[in-house]
């Protein structure tokens, strides 16, 4: 007997005024599933989060453990809105005593203090805590009722990184237990870790579905590898010119191309694309033999990121094929889509792996 | 025992958070005690004399009653929903078992707590300051399920002004701009004798009407006076008050927001 997902959403449809929220949008979760939501500012993550909560009404049809939103059993549900402030003067075990009091059944109020790491701030008013402890507490509201599905809206906005670490671990535990979390987040780190599936979402419509992994082996491009000329070559004011520039990128590229790699040049860099970890030190190799000079040579590996820059269009102008333009459509995406040098994306914000090394 | 229990909940944390703003405690006391001490004790009532408070002392009892009975809870309650909503706390409600009838239930019994303290505290100051006299009779009793009614009733009255107004400006503007002629329009400072003989009806039109003269009839006699006895009398008065308190106080539960 296959058993039913815990949210089934078909079809759905909003809109204010002439701005298309939700577009179409059919997704399922299933229990246990971690569900991260993607997608830019204004993008309908939201307003997702609000038609699969019944807290906003939308075309489509959605159902949560078989029942429109609005009418099934609320104690199943948990949810913490984005912008979501509860009552300041309150202390943090006050408010999550509050929040208990509202279900019949709930989890000790001084265990869920422990696990968002508040209990030295229990009697602490709420808004004297700092910006990362109020979101831990809002997170504790969200989990007090030990959800079967619960809803995290940017759960880890403002949270120190041992604090977020420490909601990453809730999540995961939750998630182990059997409950469904349908979590949003603009840190791709956040979302490549703890998701088990990705939905990303663009001017209200769901582009891609996937699991992490399979997003960013489909949509993120290949490994690069970047070489940035040795200082006291001036960029050309044209840019990449094929090879035939005189800013230290045409004995670069000629140097990589000799030891059999195929290279494109742009502002003031060369990159080769499609390049594994064993065959930095071949490249390494050419430039010595060469003779060639360089400052740093860096080698990225795509992330989710990648995948989501690519898939929204957001793919900001950087190191690019000759006349060839900004990510714009995913069926027509450049290979090229992020840039900058020294390695572009690491840590928090990015999700790539990345190398550099300094000549 | 569900449903005592979230109201319960609720409204242990409003008492608290109410309780725990010390600003909103103290003007919510000191303006019908401000009130009191310039009508009753400075401009003081002349009985007989023509004019504002030309009428005995317990006449305005009423009056100075539904200061508080008014103005708190629609400013409270308008308020309170207008920052529920600016803080997404009735998108995460929306999400738990309370009901909104139940939220607003339990922000009623805040306020009842509230305007039951201040009007013992009115009370005191009109009868130690003015001079009034209150007829020690077991009709007197009967201010409870007056004042009860009419807070319940300015509590759905004030959701409806919350649901209505898009910010915490918007609800104290517009509470004011309410109360403000209800409150003296309403059979309570003013002396029927002092408006145009057409206002009489309009005045039934105000639901504090049935308030301040259910009052009047168990806390002050017009015998000796040339004061008209209220119409409908305390049972007559009661049944509107209620009747009104019920219609109110649905139309304020389906008001109180639920989605965005």
């Amino acid at each position: 007997m296959t058993r039913e997902p815990v949210v089934v959403a078909e079809d759905l449809r909003r809109s204010y005024g002439d701005t298309v929220a939700l577009d179409g949008v059919s997704l399922t979760v299933e229990a246990g599933e971690v569900f991260g939501l993607v997608g830019p500012n204004g993008a309908g993550k939201t307003t997702l989060v609000r038609a699969l909560t019944g807290t906003t009404s939308v075309e489509g049809r959605v159902r949560v453990f078989g029942d429109p939103p609005a009418e099934g059993d609320r104690s199943r549900v948990g949810l913490l809105p984005q912008e979501f402030a509860p009552a300041g003067r309150l202390t943090v075990r006050e408010l999550l005593g509050y929040y208990a009091g509202l279900y019949d059944e709930a989890r000790a109020v001084d265990a869920v203090v422990d696990d968002v790491g508040l209990a030295d701030t229990a009697d602490t008013w709420y808004e004297e805590l700092s910006g990362g402890q109020r979101r831990r507490a809002c997170v504790g509201a969200a989990l007090v009722n030990d959800p079967d599905l619960l809803f995290l809206d940017e759960p880890t906005t403002g949270i120190d990184p041992a604090g977020r670490r420490a909601v990453w671990g809730l999540v995961e535990s939750l998630s182990a237990d059997g409950t469904a979390v349908v979590l949003t987040s603009h840190s791709m780190t956040e979302i490549e870790r703890l998701s088990d599936r990705v939905g990303l979402l663009r001017d209200g419509g769901l582009v891609a579905v996937g699991p992490p992994g399979g997003l960013v082996a489909d949509h993120a491009g290949p490994a690069r590898l970047v070489v940035e000329p040795a200082d006291g070559t001036e960029p050309s004011a044209t840019g990449g010119d094929g090879g035939q520039g005189d800013d230290g990128t045409t004995a670069l590229a000629d140097a990589l191309r000799e030891a059999g790699f195929t290279v494109t040049v742009g502002d003031g860099e060369v990159a080769v694309e499609a390049v594994a970890p064993t065959e930095i030190g071949a490249a390494v190799d050419g430039l010595d033999a060469a003779g060639v000079d360089y400052d740093a040579l860096t080698w990225t590996e795509p992330g989710l990121e990648d995948a989501y820059l690519r898939l929204t269009g957001e793919a900001f102008e950087g190191l690019r094929q000759p006349g060839a333009s900004v990510v714009d459509d995913p069926t027509d995406a450049d290979p090229g889509g992020h840039g900058g040098t020294g390695g572009g994306n690491t840590g928090e914000g990015g999700g790539d792996e990345t190398t550099e090394v300094e000549a | 025992m569900s449903r005592l229990r979230r109201v319960r909940a609720e409204a242990t944390a409003a008492t608290r958070s109410f309780l725990r703003r010390r600003t909103a405690v103290f003007f919510t006391f000191f303006f019908p005690v401000i009130l009191v001490v310039i009508f009753g004790a400075l401009v003081r009532t002349r009985p007989g004399g023509g004019g504002l408070f030309a009428a005995p002392a317990a006449y305005y009892v009423p009056g100075y009653l539904a200061t508080v009975v008014l103005f708190t809870p629609l400013s409270r309650i308008g308020s309170e929903i207008a920052r529920h909503r600016d803080d997404s706390r009735f998108e995460k409600l929306a999400t738990t078992p309370l009901t909104r009838g139940e939220w607003l239930a339990a922000h009623t019994l805040v306020n009842l707590g509230v305007i039951s303290v201040a009007s013992l505290l009115i009370l005191g100051l009109v009868v130690g300051l003015t001079g009034a006299t209150l007829p020690v009779a077991p009709a007197l009793a009967l201010l409870v399920p007056f004042v009860a009614l009419a807070v319940v009733l300015f509590c759905g009255f004030g959701a409806i002004l919350g649901r209505v107004a898009d910010s915490q400006d918007g609800v104290i503007a517009a509470s004011n701009t309410i109360a403000l002629p209800l409150l003296f329009l309403s059979d309570t400072f003013l002396t029927p004798s002092l408006l145009p003989e057409w206002f009489a009806n309009a005045a039934l039109v105000s639901p504090l009407t049935y308030f301040a003269r259910g009052v009047r009839t168990v806390t002050f006699s017009p015998t000796g006076t040339d004061l008209p006895a209220p119409p409908l009398g305390t049972t007559g008065n009661l049944a509107v008050l209620a009747a009104l308190a019920a219609v109110f106080f649905a139309v304020g539960a389906v008001a109180v927001p639920r989605t965005e």
